[in-house]
């Protein structure tokens, strides 16, 4: 069979593939997960993956941004499955979910750091799970038998019952409103992105929310006096807010850290350089004794890092 | 050379051939009343030795300059005389042929008055020539003992392995990465079910180790300057992004590799890697980084670690190479049918070509050798075989692709080699095509071993969505009834055609092209290997399809051809050349270059408020710029406007309208007009033939002079149209010079039928003696006096026309 790329689009996801007579290689997004924060489009190697002209309103909301991807261009190399940082995108090899650059370490898989301390829970409290706003956490309780229980009140000896947290990683971005929200402190996260995100107030447009519209965490920013302003501290630093902003420099966004396990790649340097700065590359290069990388790169920019 | 014409005339006898009809001695003493003619004399043979010695003897006796030799054609024996002359210390270009054997004696038997006429006409008609003759000396161009072979596969490598073992060193460039072409992409060969690569890779690895040859691999050629001996070939090798010399073939870098991209070479069933080979018998064995698909991880350069082979800054790099001659292997296309909506290639996973299969049913093959289905990944349990796709089909290609019936009964052996009573195999076809040794013996095995044929193209193929099996619809020959067959799996045989580049290689090369897009050869028949540029030949399938052993003989018969050349220090070049009189040439003070746009060889250069410049060793004489250039400023040696105005002048000073002036091309016309002679076909006497070496020689003013001077008619008679023309193209200049030519001459009152343009090959002497005939009784029913009177209306014109030229 001569070789054969399709692509289906509907409502609910984006579905590109290769098909050889021998191999058959699908990248599927899942739109209800995908926020379009567009790191995919900065990372894609062959730049397969492009925004959307964005629809802005003239009244309401303003929609997220959305993604294509060209399925002339694809690679199925992974790197946007790997780097999604909620998870909208899988890769699968003859029907088997794959990353290929995570397989040969030629990109490193993100870490979500989420610990929970279930010793700590107390057994009826559901505060994390009602916390996620993305609806990742299931807390459920057990007899010492290893029974879910159902119902809590027919259950006397409640100090024998053990809480379960179960947290969906691959879609967790890791935004710390279940630790904050945690009664108990049983709950630690650790962002995955680290980074500053500014407002220029005197930029910003009158009435202009649209980046609170498309933010996928609530509360990160919030409108005060006609104003909008970062809680940082549930920030994920994905971008989509950057993306849908009408006004060049109104929002400043700098990630200075991804938490990932380490690699050796060069795909990934330049990843870094890109998602964060050419500082943060530097500085990555620096700490994993590259020198010869570094010197490359300095002879590319002409400076020294 | 101004010293006054010292012409000998021979009148050979030729036994009775020539005797029997003509009364040589007529002739002769006719001759001896023509001016500048000092001596004439007849001999039984002139040809044999005694003729020859009287000649010599005669040059020296009489101190004759110029000999004209009345006998046979000068097809037959102008070799011969000119030795002859050469060896008395005359040049042998100061020999002029009178043909009054095949244009004479043999021509009009039952004519013998008339014959003897038309033979003192003849006669006077190359003294006229003759005394005109210069004196010419051959070119001499050294040769460069190195070849090009461009194109790896089976044809360029016994083509570069015969040459290297004769001792010539050879450049091997190859487009892709390896060498191996369309062989190394086979599982087995017919008829005897060897192993593709395992017998063509010892091959590759010999070529790989010959001190003699070098591969340039993955390397484009960008321009060839020069000819014969001494081309000067550019030649871009890309970027493999792998240090050649450094790369060991280990493959480590491939194992760290994350991408995959659809590897051309298992006709894209497969994969490789971003870092890879090809396939695992490459040669060179040395990998390439295809950086349309690499993420630069550098996975590899760790890999490679103190090797250090991966280079991702490499640069395209440019080289040029000196060599005398080159060999064009470049090969042939599959023609994958995705325009053809009979067959659903494309659209049912089914359905697969030819070469798609082997790449299924070879081991190293992306399935490992497993044939299955692209929809479910299970082996099929009948396979349906349609021949003829896209070839012998006037809508797609003309041709029959020639080794589509043999591979597809191996396809068929293979399968039920395979797989046995567990498989129906079925033949559709047009008809089985098996000539060559042990082909046919092929075939019982396969009718042996249960495969069906049947005879009949097919209709339709409609896929059931639900299994996707395939109902190939077709019409039974035999049974002269439409047909269902159930195929679970498809394979068609799809045309052969031109590969990809062989139009830009044409352009480079000034080769021409067939109306098939294949590589035209110089003769089909006599040299099938040679094209019309000195010192470029054919190998293998570019020249049109070929199975693997016809395209090893002619990679041989390339190498041979090739050698003939380099095996010399000095190349001859016959000197009957165009030569641009830079004084007269246009191109010094407008912008002209017609010469150069006419040239068929691409060998006049034009340079802006230069004289255009003939580049000697690749002109090949036929004299066309003479005939197009506006200014009359290039003259074709030998053949020169003033030699040819006094044969027209000597043809009609008599009775010129009872006469047919034709103007007959070396090649074909003049050879079938000799072809009517041998033949004895009679035809009437009234024809004066002069010869040039191409149709396109034919200058306007030749056919206006003619004119004025009375000519009853006019032929001009070329190689057919489109491809006989040994010129290339000189026959479709002279056709549109005359054309044009036509129109006005009718305009200025004369009647069309007097002026003919006509196509007759070397083997159509019937044909021209039958033309001779029209033509003569056309002349007789127009009549003498309209002729006449047409004449005397046209000849202060055509007088005025030439006159502006100085003629």
């Amino acid at each position: 069979m001569p070789m054969k790329l399709i692509k289906n689009e509907d409502e609910n996801v984006i579905r590109v593939e290769r098909k050889l007579h021998a191999k058959h290689y699908a990248l599927t997004l899942d739109k209800s997960w995908c926020k379009g924060c567009g790191i995919c489009v900065e990372l894609c190697p062959r730049e397969a993956i492009t925004l959307k002209p964005i629809v802005r309103p003239s009244e309401g909301r303003a929609n997220p941004p959305e993604i294509d991807i060209d399925v002339e261009k694809c690679n199925y190399c992974g790197i946007c499955t790997a780097i999604c940082p909620f998870g909208a995108l899988t890769l699968e090899i003859d029907g088997k979910t794959e990353i290929p650059v995570i397989n040969s370490e030629s990109f490193p898989k993100l870490v979500r750091d989420v610990r929970v301390d279930a010793e700590r829970c107390k057994v009826g409290c559901v505060d994390c799970e009602e916390a996620c706003p993305l609806g990742l956490i299931k807390v459920s309780v057990t007899t010492p038998e290893g029974e879910v229980v159902e119902d809590l009140e027919s259950i006397e000896d409640k100090e024998s019952l053990k809480v379960k947290v179960d947290i969906d990683l691959e879609h967790c971005p890791c935004c710390r409103i279940c630790e904050y929200k945690c009664p108990e402190g049983a709950i630690q996260v650790r962002k995955i992105f680290h980074g500053t995100l500014k407002i220029n107030h005197e930029l910003c447009p009158d009435d202009c929310q649209a980046c609170l519209d498309v933010c996928p965490i609530p509360n990160v920013l919030y409108k005060e006096d006609g104003k909008v302003y970062v809680d940082e501290r549930f920030c994920v630093y994905c971008g989509a807010c950057k993306i849908v902003c009408p006004v060049e420099g109104a929002l400043e966004l700098n990630r200075t850290w991804i938490s990932h396990v380490p690699v050796k790649s060069g795909a990934w340097n330049r990843a870094v350089e890109k998602l964060a700065s050419t500082e943060a590359m530097a500085k990555l290069l620096k700490m994993k004794a590259l020198e010869r990388a570094k010197s490359s790169v300095e002879k590319r920019l002409g400076r020294r890092l | 050379m101004d010293e006054e014409p010292r012409i000998g005339v021979f009148v050979c006898h030729c036994g009775l051939n020539i005797a029997g009809v003509i009364d040589v001695k007529a002739v002769t003493e006719y001759a001896k009343t023509l001016p500048n003619v000092v001596y004439a004399e007849h001999n039984p043979y002139t040809c044999a030795d005694p003729g020859q010695e009287s000649i010599k003897k005669a040059i020296k006796e009489y101190k004759l300059n110029r000999v004209v030799v009345a006998a046979c054609s000068p097809r037959l024996h102008e070799p011969t005389f000119r030795r002859c002359v050469a060896e008395a210390g005359l040049n042998p270009y100061l020999l002029e042929m009178a043909n009054i054997r095949e244009h004479a004696s043999w021509a009009h038997p039952s004519e013998p008055e008339k014959a003897t006429e038309k033979a003192k006409e003849l006669v006077k008609m190359a003294v006229a020539k003759a005394r005109l003759l210069r004196p010419l000396e051959p070119f001499k161009v050294p040769v460069t003992k190195k070849a090009l072979v461009i194109g790896g596969g089976i044809a360029g490598i016994n083509a570069a392995l015969d040459l290297a073992e004769m001792g010539f060193k050879v450049y091997l460039v190859e487009k892709k990465e390896s060498i191996g072409g369309h062989m190394a992409q086979l599982d087995k060969t017919f008829p005897t079910l060897d192993c593709s690569i395992c017998i063509e890779g010892p091959k590759m690895v010999e070529v790989a180790r010959h001190p003699n040859i070098e591969i340039i691999s993955f390397a484009d050629i960008l321009k060839v300057e020069g000819f014969v001996g001494n081309f000067k070939v550019k030649v871009r090798k890309n970027p493999r992004y792998v240090i050649e010399e450094k790369c060991t073939g280990c493959g480590e870098c491939r194992n760290v590799c994350p991408i995959e991209y659809p590897n051309e070479w298992d006709e894209y069933m497969g994969v490789r890697k971003a870092i890879s080979v090809p396939f695992d018998q490459a040669v060179p064995l040395v990998y390439t980084i295809n950086r349309d698909y690499c993420i630069e991880c550098y996975k590899c350069v760790e890999a490679c670690g103190p090797r250090e082979a991966i280079n991702f800054d490499q640069q395209p790099e440019e080289i040029e190479l000196e060599v005398g001659a080159i060999i064009v292997a470049t090969g042939y296309d599959i023609y994958k049918p995705f325009d053809d909506p009979v067959y659903g290639y494309g659209k049912y996973d089914n359905v697969i070509t030819s070469l798609e299969f082997e790449r299924l049913i070879l081991a190293a093959g992306p399935t490992g050798g497993k044939v299955v289905r692209a929809s479910d990944g299970k082996r099929p349990r009948s396979v349906v075989i349609i021949q003829c796709v896209g070839s012998r089909d006037l809508k797609k290609h003309e041709w029959c692709s020639g080794f589509c019936c043999m591979y597809s009964l191996k396809h068929a052996i293979m399968l039920k080699e395979h797989y046995g009573e567990d498989i129906d195999v079925y033949i559709l076809y047009m008809d089985m095509r098996t000539p060559f040794k042990g082909y046919e013996q092929f075939y019982r095995r396969a009718r042996e071993m249960g495969v069906s044929f049947i005879r009949g193209k097919a209709s339709e193929i409609v896929e059931d969505p639900e299994t996707k099996n395939l109902y190939v619809r077709a019409e039974d020959v035999a049974l002269g009834e439409p047909i269902e067959i159930e195929a679970e799996l498809v394979i068609l045989a799809t045309a052969a055609v031109p590969a990809e580049g062989t139009e830009d290689l044409a352009r480079i090369l000034n080769l021409s092209r067939g109306s098939d897009g294949f590589f035209l050869e110089s003769h089909p028949k006599l040299k099938p290997i040679d094209t019309p540029v000195d010192g470029i030949f054919l190998a293998g399938a570019c020249q049109g399809p070929k199975d693997i052993p016809y395209s090893v003989s002619q990679g041989s018969g390339a190498a041979a051809r090739a050698a003939t050349i380099l095996s010399k220090d000095e190349w001859l070049i016959e000197p009957i050349v165009a030569v641009v009189d830079p004084n007269k040439c246009r191109n010094v003070k407008v912008k002209c270059g017609i010469c150069a746009q006419k040239c068929p060889y691409g060998a006049i250069k034009i340079e802006e408020g230069k004289p255009a410049q003939v580049v000697t060793a690749m002109c090949h004489g036929c004299g066309t710029c003479a005939a197009e250039c506006p200014a009359d400023a290039i003259t074709q040696m030998h053949f020169t406007d003033a030699q040819i105005f006094a044969q027209i002048e000597a043809a009609l000073e008599e009775n010129p309208e009872e006469k047919i002036l034709a103007f007959c091309c070396n090649w074909c016309s003049y050879a079938g007009s000799d072809l009517a002679g041998t033949s004895r076909f009679e035809y009437p006497p009234n024809v004066r033939i002069i010869r040039v070496m191409c149709s396109g020689r034919v200058d306007r003013d030749f056919v206006i002079d003619a004119f004025r001077k009375g000519a009853g008619m006019v032929l001009v008679a070329a190689c057919h149209l489109p491809y006989d023309c040994h010129y290339i193209s000189g026959n479709w200049r002279m056709k549109e010079r005359m054309e044009a030519l036509a129109k006005m001459l009718e305009k200025l009152g004369l009647t069309p039928d007097r002026f003919r343009v006509d196509y007759i090959s070397a083997a159509e002497g019937l044909k021209f003696a039958e033309l001779m005939k029209e033509l003569t009784a056309k002349l007789m029913e127009i009549g003498k006096e309209r002729i006449k009177a047409e004449n005397q209306k046209l000849k202060p014109i055509l007088d005025r026309m030439l006159a502006r030229k100085g003629l």
